[in-house]
């Protein structure tokens, strides 16, 4: 015992000895004061400034010895193999083929995908050469097909070409995107915005430029495909709530908080995660709930307005119009010019800070070309006829209404959609089973004060249902409309991909460009089809 | 430089042009035949006219000499500049029976590398300082970045240290606005800063500079012209929408259309089409690899390939930038140990390489990987986001460039932003493996999909590099105007047998397409790939005999110019961009590249003169002097003796 504490003593002695002798040494190098005393205070102020010095130091030094390839063989599971076993094993290496043949299924499946033929719009004409009433496509206020937007676009295809050929860091920035992303903010009222060429690839990189590791996401359980894979690059916490439950958000929210309070760990950036109207089923968020918590917890919101924006408000401008509620209260508002403008591309708007931080981070903007000129203009001009004539909103919320009126009270038609939303999901509601949707899926035997568990993606009681079986018949629907002249479509997924089963469902895509009346004729043949192919199984 | 002409000595000497040619009898507007040599076609004032709202007298709207009689452009100058002269061409083509090697890489010496650490050092401790006083002393600038009210910050003050310090400083040289076509030159609008970069305030001035940055390989970047014509037509009949997804209901006949030429342009069996290049990596490698299996990935390859390889859920493994070696080592290890812990076998392996890396210069060694291939069974993904278009005696790309049979690569991947002149991307393939990608892919089932002027950009630069098979009776020869004019409905299929290999049928073509006689015979797509490749080995050549460090091979037109040092990065821009003829061009750094290889990147175009490439080569001698950049061992020519010899210099087995 004393043996031991005095060979430490030892040891201590001579280590302060060789730290003086190194200390007086060091202090002899001229200027080396003045380094020291740096390196200190710098220290004292933020440790981990040391450590990145430190870094880039030893970076430097790596660099010059370059040898950027990362060897596995120091890892403990490593085998070591002499040469003739290694060509032994290439040998008996089978590898399974790249890809799979599709299933007879799977081929159906794309077989069954109708052929436009000539210009898409509120009547298009399909391969099999019949004109078919469009509740599909993406077309909310028809511009799609807009003169004035035409004689704009074709203007600027002469001035531009079509290509930008660049990404926008390295000269693909036109002054007609510069026009677009002040539109935009001028529209929805933020400080700024920024666009992205595909509207699909906006949302997956918006969240992965301010999210990171360790920082904390509260997120809808029924997010969409796009913020999936968003938060799956992230690699932060996330937490999850009951699909469009505010009361579930709360309660995640707390719970987060005591965590953190419990654990004492420092702040982190915080997000809650969800969107305006959902694509899974066209349910709409509380906005405002949604603002009161998020200022009351301290999270950022990134709303996804994919299906909103250029669809409801009274000009269009999304959930803050129809709700009332100012832009820049939503930190990040993330939409698409490709279904609310009738283009292509997404934008994602918030404050200047938000922006700038994604014009460097944001991967997808980055490392792609810009948007074609021609499209942009074509977006702007969207947005200068959504603002002169907000008429067509009425029209479009008239034509959802009418189509709501005659679907709403179908006995085999469940639709978990908003009253307001132009994408109508309809599901298939069944007599003898009791679930109709995921949250009055309560089945009597569970207690109702258990809630799920937010660190599972899956509800505690996830709604039952046949996905083969309800994809089929609705199919058949489909197939049937489509022979009655009225073009709809299964809401696809890729089944297996999704974090959670959603539920299959048909869905409408409501427009202004059709009048009431072909809106009324068509949605009466989506009924009949659901009785014929449902009603009868019932 | 001396005699620059006036814009009204210029339009004097076209109208006389003009008038010789009339007397030989052709009228300017009409046609030539099919046979004529492809840039020599029909003439029209309007070629040199364009409606930017810039100063013409700029020394680059208007060529150094006025055309002859028998030389009559259809081009717009300043977008696809005019070049007569038959020796200004080569052919993008592997030498048959030599190995592949890129130019060694250089490294400069000693004193250069040392002062470029020095000068981050220098950079970062100053960062360190401000940031310590402003910190204390300007409290309101670092709010964003400092937590606040209970919030972390967006971006930390350590996170951004980078961006707010190094990047900023030179950031007059990143994301210039521009306006109109991004062709041979491009018109920047002026700005200036007066806070130290954080924001740039527009003049409203404009200027035109010689355009050596876009990725416009084939110079299909253009305002006028045959494709042009058939994107307007596009957006005539079709609009601009396309309404939804593929698998929903935003699939079109013009889909499909492009898909099957895409295919028949790359000489496999299907294809797919994705609206955006980055999502088609992003997007489609998950719906490829999965769980169990790996992908091995070259260090350099595009950020869009990593995002779809960590959402695919694969393990990844990395090896040396094109370093053959070490990939056959990796090889050998991954397949012997198998996956990890459980050391059972892979269940594939995905090789993913790019065919001409964007910021090297370098190809994929594509002769070797397949040989590697037949041994180690890998599947192999090339990215040829660059090479499509850019690279191969008929614009296939790198396997047309080695001679490879595309069947025999698993995966090609391009992107029609580049050579095209579009937006979007593709994967191409045998069909098995498309229609895998269509189902389980992200794009077709929620991507929006390609709208239709994009598409018919697509169809008609494909069509115009490959050639046209019209049907057995053709209109009338001799009112060859009737071309132009297609019957609008559908052309007769012409059966396969009959189809010029290689050419597109004129049947699978959008009946209300545009056609244009040199579009038909393939002259003009061959004009353009010949141009690229003479300027690409004239500049590559040429920067290399002046003495600078260059990357890459010399059929590469991307051609970076190795710098070292940051500082020199806004110098040379700052220089390049205020000559007599402004000339534009990247400059990329860490972390694009690594910390000590700073360098400049040129983007050559079919859309280039020799002059074009001439003035770039002056410029960057003098810069060069002045930066101290010339540091590369070999025989160095004075710059006027490089022009003088271009082309003996390019024709040149070997750069000596
Ligand atoms: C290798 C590679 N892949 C993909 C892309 C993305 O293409 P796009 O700009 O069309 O999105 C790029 C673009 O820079 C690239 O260089």
């Amino acid at each position: 015992m004393s043996n031991s504490s005095q060979s430490l003593e030892l040891l201590f002695t001579f280590l302060s000895r060789s730290y003086t002798t190194l200390e007086t040494n060091f202090f002899k190098i001229p200027g080396s004061a003045v380094v020291a005393r740096y390196v200190k205070s710098s220290h004292q102020n933020d440790p981990g400034r040391t450590l990145l010095e430190a870094i880039l130091i030893i970076f430097a030094i790596r660099t010059l010895l370059q040898s950027r390839t990362r060897g596995d063989q120091s890892a403990k599971h490593f085998i070591q193999f002499d040469e003739k076993e290694i060509d032994e094993l290439v040998d008996e290496w089978t590898p399974e083929p790249l890809a799979q043949p599709l299933s007879a299924h799977e081929q159906a499946e794309l077989a069954s995908v109708p052929v436009i033929v000539g210009p898409n719009g509120p009547k298009p004409k399909l391969a099999s050469g019949k004109i078919v009433t469009n509740l599909a496509s993406y077309n909310f206020t028809g511009l799609a097909g807009n003169e004035e937007i035409k004689v704009a676009a074709l203007d600027t295809l002469k001035r531009f070409g079509l290509g930008s050929c660049g990404p926008p860091g390295f000269y693909g920035t036109q002054d007609v995107h510069i026009q677009l992303e002040k539109d935009i903010a001028d529209f929805l009222g933020t400080e700024a915005s920024i666009i992205y060429s595909q509207a699909f690839a906006t949302i997956s990189s918006v969240i992965p430029a301010f999210c990171k590791r360790g920082d904390i996401i509260v997120a809808d359980r029924g997010v969409n495909f796009a913020i999936q894979k968003g938060l799956q690059i992230s690699r932060c916490t996330i937490r999850w709530y009951d699909h469009n439950d505010m009361e579930s958000l709360e309660h995640v929210l707390e719970s987060v908080e005591k965590e953190r309070q419990k654990r004492k760990s420092p702040l982190t950036r915080r997000f809650i995660v969800t969107e305006g109207i959902f694509d899974h089923d066209g349910a709409m968020s509380d906005l405002p709930k949604l603002v009161e918590l998020k200022k009351k917890y301290k999270y950022r919101l990134i709303l996804d307005e994919t299906l909103s924006f250029g669809s409801v408000g009274r000009t269009g401008r999304g959930l803050t119009e129809l709700y009332n509620v100012p832009a820049s209260e939503v930190d990040m508002l993330v939409g698409s010019m490709a279904t609310g403008l009738s283009s292509c591309g997404g934008f994602c708007a918030g404050s200047h800070v938000v922006v700038n931080h994604q014009r460097i981070n944001g991967t997808s903007f980055v490392f792609s070309a810009s948007m074609p000129a021609l499209l942009t203009v074509a977006a702007s001009e969207g947005i200068n006829v959504l603002r002169n004539s907000p008429s067509i909103l009425t029209t479009l919320q008239e034509n959802v209404r009418a189509v709501r009126a005659i679907l709403d009270r179908v006995d085999c038609i469940h639709i978990p959609s908003h009253p307001a939303s132009a994408v109508i999901h309809l599901q298939i509601r069944w007599p003898t089973l009791q679930v109709p949707s995921a949250m009055t899926a309560t089945p009597s035997s569970s207690s109702k004060s258990s809630r799920s568990n937010p660190l599972l993606v899956k509800p505690r009681d996830p709604p039952q249902f046949n996905v083969e079986l309800e994809e089929r018949l609705l199919q058949e629907v489909v197939d049937e409309a489509l022979a009655q002249g009225v073009l709809i479509t299964r809401a696809k997924r890729l089944r297996g991909q999704e974090l959670i089963e959603v539920r299959p469902s048909v869905r409408l895509a409501v427009t202004a460009a059709l009048s009431r009346k072909d809106c009324e004729k068509a949605a009466a043949v989506v009924k009949a089809a659901f009785v014929k192919v449902v009603g009868k199984r019932r | 430089m001396s005699s620059l002409p006036t814009a009204a000595s210029y339009l004097s000497a076209v109208s006389e042009a003009d008038a010789r040619a009339r007397a030989h009898g052709a009228t300017p507007t009409s046609t030539p035949a099919l046979s004529m040599s492809s840039s020599v076609t029909s003439s029209s004032e309007d070629t040199v006219l364009d409606e930017s709202g810039v100063d013409v007298a700029d020394g680059l709207s208007y060529p150094r000499v006025p055309p002859t009689s028998d030389q009559v452009f259809t081009t717009v100058h300043s977008e696809f500049g005019h070049c007569a002269n038959e020796d200004y061409r080569y052919t993008s083509q592997h030498r048959a029976g030599t190995p592949y090697k890129s130019i060694p890489e250089q490294d400069p010496p000693y004193y250069i590398l040392l002062t470029t650490y020095i000068s981050y050092i220098i950079v970062i401790c100053l960062g360190h300082v401000r940031d310590f006083v402003g910190k204390r002393f300007r409290r309101a600038n670092y709010k964003h970045l400092l937590p606040w009210n209970g919030y972390a910050a967006l971006n930390s003050d350590f996170d951004s240290f980078y961006t707010r310090r190094l990047k900023l400083r030179i950031d007059d040289c990143f994301s210039h606005p521009t306006t109109g076509v991004p062709g041979r030159t491009i018109v920047l609008l002026d700005r200036y800063s007066t806070d130290y970069n954080k924001t740039m305030v527009l003049t409203g001035t404009r200027t035109r500079a010689l355009n050596i940055s876009s990725y416009n390989y084939l110079g299909f970047a253009q305002g006028k012209g045959p494709c042009t014509a058939a994107v307007e037509a596009a957006v005539e009949k079709y609009g601009w929408s396309s309404g939804g997804t593929r698998l929903e209901a935003g699939n079109l006949d013009l889909h499909q259309q492009a898909e099957a030429l895409v295919a028949r342009f790359m000489g496999t069996e299907d294809a797919l089409i994705s609206s955006m290049g980055f999502a088609t990596n992003s997007n489609i490698i998950p719906g490829l690899v999965g769980k169990g299996s790996l992908v091995i990935s070259d260090e350099l390859n595009h950020a869009s390939i990593r995002f779809g390889v960590r959402l695919s859920g694969a393990n990844v493994r990395m090896f040396k930038h094109n370093d053959m070696k070490s990939l056959e080592n990796l090889l050998r290890e991954v397949i012997s140990q198998g996956q990890p812990k459980t050391h059972r076998p892979w269940k594939k392996i995905l090789l993913i390489v790019e065919g001409l890396y964007s910021m090297e210069g370098t190809m994929a060694n594509l002769p070797i990987i397949m040989a590697l291939k037949k041994k180690y069974k890998f599947y192999v993904f090339v990215d040829e986001a660059h090479s499509v278009g850019a690279m191969g005696p008929r614009g296939r790309g790198v396997a047309d460039y080695f001679g490879i049979n595309p069947r025999e690569i698993d995966i090609l991947m391009g992107t029609f932003t580049k050579s095209f002149g579009a937006a979007g991307g593709y994967i191409a393939g045998n069909k098995e493996i498309i229609d895998r990608l269509r189902i389980q892919g992200h794009s077709f089932t929620y991507a929006e999909a390609m709208t239709p002027p994009v598409l018919t950009q697509i169809i008609a630069s494909m069509a115009s590099i490959m050639g046209v098979t019209m049907p057995k009776t053709p209109e009338k020869p001799s009112s060859p105007s009737l071309a132009l004019l297609r019957s609008p409905e559908p052309a007769p299929v012409i059966p396969e047998s009959e189809v010029i290999p290689g050419t597109a049928p004129a049947s699978a073509l959008p009946s209300w397409m545009p056609l244009v006689p040199s579009m038909i015979d393939g002259s003009d797509g061959k004009m353009r790939l010949r141009r690229l490749a003479f300027n690409t080995r004239y500049l590559n050549r040429g920067l290399r005999k002046l003495g600078f460090i260059t990357y890459g091979t010399d059929d590469s037109p991307v051609v970076p110019l190795l710098l070292f040092h940051p500082g020199k990065m806004a110098v040379f821009s700052r220089m390049m961009r205020t000559r007599a003829v402004p000339i534009i061009i990247v400059v990329v750094a860490y972390p694009a590249t690594p910390l000590v290889t700073s360098r400049v990147r040129f983007c050559l175009s079919a859309a280039h003169t020799k002059e074009d490439i001439d003035e770039v080569l002056r410029a960057c001698d003098e810069i060069g002097n002045l930066l101290d950049l010339k540091h590369a061992d070999g025989e160095r020519w004075p710059v006027e003796e490089i022009i003088e010899r271009a082309v003996e210099l390019v024709r040149m087995p070997e750069c000596p």
